[in-house]
């Protein structure tokens, strides 16, 4: 059965076939939603391009338009992004562990979804559903990247992972089922670890209808159009900040380079993430301003002259002033020149049960949560 | 006879510059434009070297180059190798194959996708195998590219931590194809990242007869005028590599050029730390020094189209040079560049009774320029009543606006708060402006600095690296670290250079994220010198 069986099944006609140009821009736009994480997007890239080359179709369709009973999955990577960028996948992973899922649930998986809208888990599934000649959803769990399972809107909104489902190369496949996000999350870690440091993840079995009450919508489209307004910046040589935060309804906060990186080490300081401390100088109009910025994975806690002005799960991102691309937390260096942009979490992502799963303190971060604008006040 | 003679060059797109020091002084200078074929310019250089010094051949111990060869080769598609590649990792890997992303007509021209096999193999990060080694596949491979082939290219999953595999493949190669066939180890390139390690490696295979059929040419050319010296090759970080280490190497020299004006710059300064501002006529590139040397950049790099991930200096390039020119509207200045007279500076610039004002007779009109570089047979105003005419706001106005062009790009290479001096070199350093210049302790134009990318070629100093993956858990953290120097002085060594002499430049510790445990990355970077 071929993407279009389905399509014509579901009485859909409005979709879109992604192209190698939307392809560029998605990558761009969901590196830069990933706040610094979500890993080195070239995997994904140059994936789901050598899909497109040899001729597979890459549907996106709206989540409105998918029936409230079919099962749809999330599909990606988990484990240590070094390992993802030094062991890129054989292929057959994820189709093992999706069709594990099937087997355990007795249900075709008929759509797939992105956990987050942040580096390579936004253009893996993409791959995998061109692939398997079925659509992906343009919506996804988070709006930006979260290092953990669990830390997804799925979850907030009452959606467990579990089954999820994790393979290997060799095909090798391993099924958890706990209703504990958190419990589910430290299991498929240390199948990750077992596996040689990443696994390929098949999580989030849910109907239509969960996912669109639970999934943030639209998102693989904003990433896209947010790659357009870079490359068109790029081409004229103008910087592409301002259009990025408009666009967003982001706020641009500061501009510096960064003068100090203290990145931790130890596992029983770090429980196995990339974190660690930067700091920025101000240049331009921010001179003599100084900016903190701490990461765990991902960009999490913004400081600018001691004064906190960003918490999880909002927006922090550091943008390249001349190419408007993202600096990552794996790739920053002294010396990176750098906008901070913030843009506000998803309403999905804020609820009670949202700040609790992936609020300040799901990060060690000893503060409540408060919104930009109270933090600006 | 005492071999104190160094000659150096270094190869731009329009001229190549040579010098012949001996010990500190600079015994002559030359710059000649460069051709087509690069080696006949440089052959050319050193003919005006050689006779304008009146050095006894005999005195010269060594002969180095900074070259553009390897760099037109791979962006013309031309005089490239045909490449047999072999991929160590599946069934990992696969999903994305070797040469995706590249452009066409280079894919053809190595030979495209029939020469490329992925074999079972590789290893795990902490040194299992993902899967044994395939070494019947290998060797049914080898007889597919019998023939066919010029080099192979060989790149294993996490082989610049553990080399088996790719060391094994190696073998098999040779056993089948012979000993002539040239073989690049993608573990001898770059690092961490499968498919920019894997497209440097495959460039590098691509490039091997290239610099070769180079070197020889030049080997015969000193040999023919009574040299008898070594012969090196600028690489990418400044340092010099031995010509036969750079015929294996030859992906070392792509940015050998800008490379080569760092290190001349700090040789000419004794500076070791600050900016090099390398003035042309139609722009400027600004490079960091750190320690002697040129700041690595950590973007990854693409060359003909191809992303790789070999280390290159970190540079920032802007539109201004000694021939851009400036917009005005009376005294007020309304535009600098992009555009530029280029090479038609000596016609078009008001210094040359031309109709166009440019960064150059501004300077002129300073008073900043004030007498002829010996190595250029022009004057540098003709018209100096042309220059008599412009207003002195005008000027200054011009003036301030470069400053502050200077000033923004400085600011953004800088790592640290504190002024640093800035060193000004290249055919246009002396329409720079010195005075005043914010951010910086000193603007300098040391001596020479027209050919600082030839005297930087002339120092012989040869950079190696190493890095390996330790688990803290389990191994010493300084026993770690010494383990990696040790090997990064052996890769000296193999370079051309003398043991004894290694000294570390960097030491950086990369933890792995999101994995437990206290893994992290050491990468260890070495200098050491080529004579004792």
């Amino acid at each position: 059965m071929s993407v279009y069986d389905l399509l014509e099944k579901w009485k859909v006609k409005k979709y879109r076939v992604i192209t190698l140009e939307d392809l560029e821009d998605i990558t761009v736009g969901s590196t830069l939603l990933a706040t610094g994480g979500g890993g080195d997007p070239d995997i994904g890239f140059l994936w789901a391009q050598k899909i497109i080359e040899d001729k597979h179709e890459i549907v996106l369709l709206d989540p409105e338009d998918i029936p409230d009973h079919e099962l749809i999955t999330s599909v990606g990577c988990l484990g240590a992004p070094v390992v993802l960028t030094e062991k890129p996948p054989g292929g057959n992973e994820i189709y093992k562990s999706l069709e594990a899922i099937s087997t355990y649930l007795g249900k075709d998986v008929n759509a797939i979804i992105p956990a987050e809208a942040g580096g390579v888990n936004m253009t893996i599934p993409m791959a995998v559903a061109g692939a398997l000649g079925i659509p992906v959803i343009d919506a996804d769990g988070m709006g930006r990247a979260f290092p953990e399972l669990q830390m997804t809107s799925f979850y907030i909104g009452g959606v467990s992972p579990s089954p999820v489902a994790a393979s290997n190369e060799k095909e090798e496949v391993c099924i958890v089922d706990s209703e504990e996000g958190e419990v589910s999350e430290r299991i498929i870690r240390s199948a990750a670890m077992a596996y040689g440091g990443i696994s390929w993840i098949s999580s989030y079995p849910m109907s239509g209808l969960e996912m669109k009450k639970t999934a943030i919508h639209r998102t693989v489209t904003h990433a896209q159009e947010i790659g357009k307004i870079v490359r068109e910046n790029q081409q004229i040589n103008t910087e592409p900040v301002k259009d990025f935060a408009s666009f967003t309804g982001g706020e641009i906060v500061f501009k510096g380079k960064v003068t100090d990186l203290n990145r931790d080490f130890g596992s029983e300081v770090t429980k196995g993430f990339s974190s660690g401390l930067i700091t920025l100088e101000g240049i331009d109009s921010y001179k003599n301003s100084e900016a903190k910025v701490m990461f765990q994975n991902e960009w999490l806690h913004l400081e600018i002259n001691g004064k906190t002005l960003s918490l999880p799960p909002d927006l922090i991102i550091l943008m390249d002033p001349e190419t408007g691309l993202a600096l990552r937390t794996d790739i920053i260096k002294y010396g990176y020149r750098a906008y901070i942009v913030l843009i506000p979490a998803d309403p999905k992502m804020k609820t009670d049960r949202g700040i609790e799963i992936c609020g300040p303190q799901a990060f060690g971060i000893n503060k409540q949560y408060q919104t930009l604008d109270q933090l600006k006040e | 006879m005492k071999k104190e003679v160094r000659i150096g060059f270094d190869v731009g797109g329009t001229f190549t510059d040579g010098v012949i020091v001996k010990g500190k002084d600079i015994l002559s200078k030359t710059k000649t434009l460069t051709t087509e074929d690069v080696t006949s310019g440089i052959i050319n250089a050193l003919d005006d070297l050689l006779t304008a010094s009146k050095v006894d051949p005999l005195e010269v111990g060594m002969v180095s180059f900074g070259t553009t060869h390897t760099t037109n080769a791979i962006i013309e598609r031309k005089n490239l190798n045909k490449v047999g590649i072999f991929r160590i990792g599946a069934p990992a890997t696969t999903a994305i194959p070797p040469l995706t992303g590249w452009p066409n007509d280079l894919k053809e021209a190595i030979g495209g996708n029939e020469n490329v096999f992925i074999i079972n193999g590789g290893s795990e990060y902490d040194g299992r195998d993902i899967v044994p080694l395939d070494t019947e596949a290998v060797q049914n491979a080898c007889k597919e590219l019998e023939g066919k082939v010029d080099s192979v290219a060989i790149t294993g999953v996490f082989s610049p931590m553990i080399p088996d595999h790719e060391n094994r493949v190696a073998e098999i190669v040779k056993e089948v194809l012979g000993d002539d066939i040239h073989i690049t180890l993608s573990q001898n390139i770059s690092t961490i990242s499968l498919l920019e390690r894997e497209n440097s490696t495959i460039l590098n295979a691509s490039v091997i007869s290239v610099m070769q059929r180079s070197i020889n040419a030049l080997k015969d050319a000193t040999k023919k005028r009574g040299i008898e010296a070594s012969l090196y090759v600028v690489q990418n970080d400044g340092s010099v590599m031995s010509s036969d280490y750079a015929v294996d190497y030859p992906i070392f020299t792509v940015a050998s050029g800008p490379a080569a004006s760092v290190r001349g710059a700090v040789y000419l300064s004794g500076i070791t730390d600050g900016v090099v501002v390398d003035v042309g006529g139609t722009s400027t590139d600004v490079g960091y020094i750190v320690d002697g040397f040129p700041r690595e950049s950590a973007i990854t790099v693409t060359i003909g189209g191809v992303k790789t991930n070999i280390r290159c200096p970190d540079l920032l390039s802007i539109a201004l040079g000694g021939g851009t020119i400036i917009k005005n509207s009376g005294d007020k200045v309304v535009g600098i560049g992009p555009e530029s007279t280029g090479y038609n500076l000596v016609h078009l610039g008001k210094s040359f009774g031309g109709p166009i004002l440019t960064v150059h007779d501004v300077a002129v009109a300073r008073g900043g320029l004030n007498k002829n570089l010996d190595i250029f047979t022009n004057n540098f105003v003709t018209h100096p009543e042309k220059i008599k005419e412009l207003s002195n706001d005008l000027v200054m106005n011009a003036t301030k606006n470069i400053t502050e062009m200077l000033e923004v790009t400085i600011d953004q290479m800088k790592t640290t708060p504190e002024d640093i001096p800035a060193l000004i070199v290249g055919g246009g350093a002396t329409t720079m402006p010195k005075e005043n210049v914010s951010g910086t302790t000193e603007v300098i134009n040391p001596d020479h600095f027209e050919v600082c990318g030839a005297i930087g070629a002339t120092i012989a100093e040869i950079g190696a690296q190493a890095e390996a993956v330790a688990d803290l858990e389990v191994e010493d953290r300084e026993q770690a670290i010494n383990e990696v120097i040790e090997m990064a002085k052996n890769n000296l060594e193999i370079a051309g250079g003398v043991k004894d002499t290694a000294e570390v430049i960097d030491i950086e510790e990369i933890p792995f994220a999101y994995m437990p445990g206290k893994r992290q990355k050491i990468r260890v970077r070495v200098k050491g010198k080529v004579f004792n």
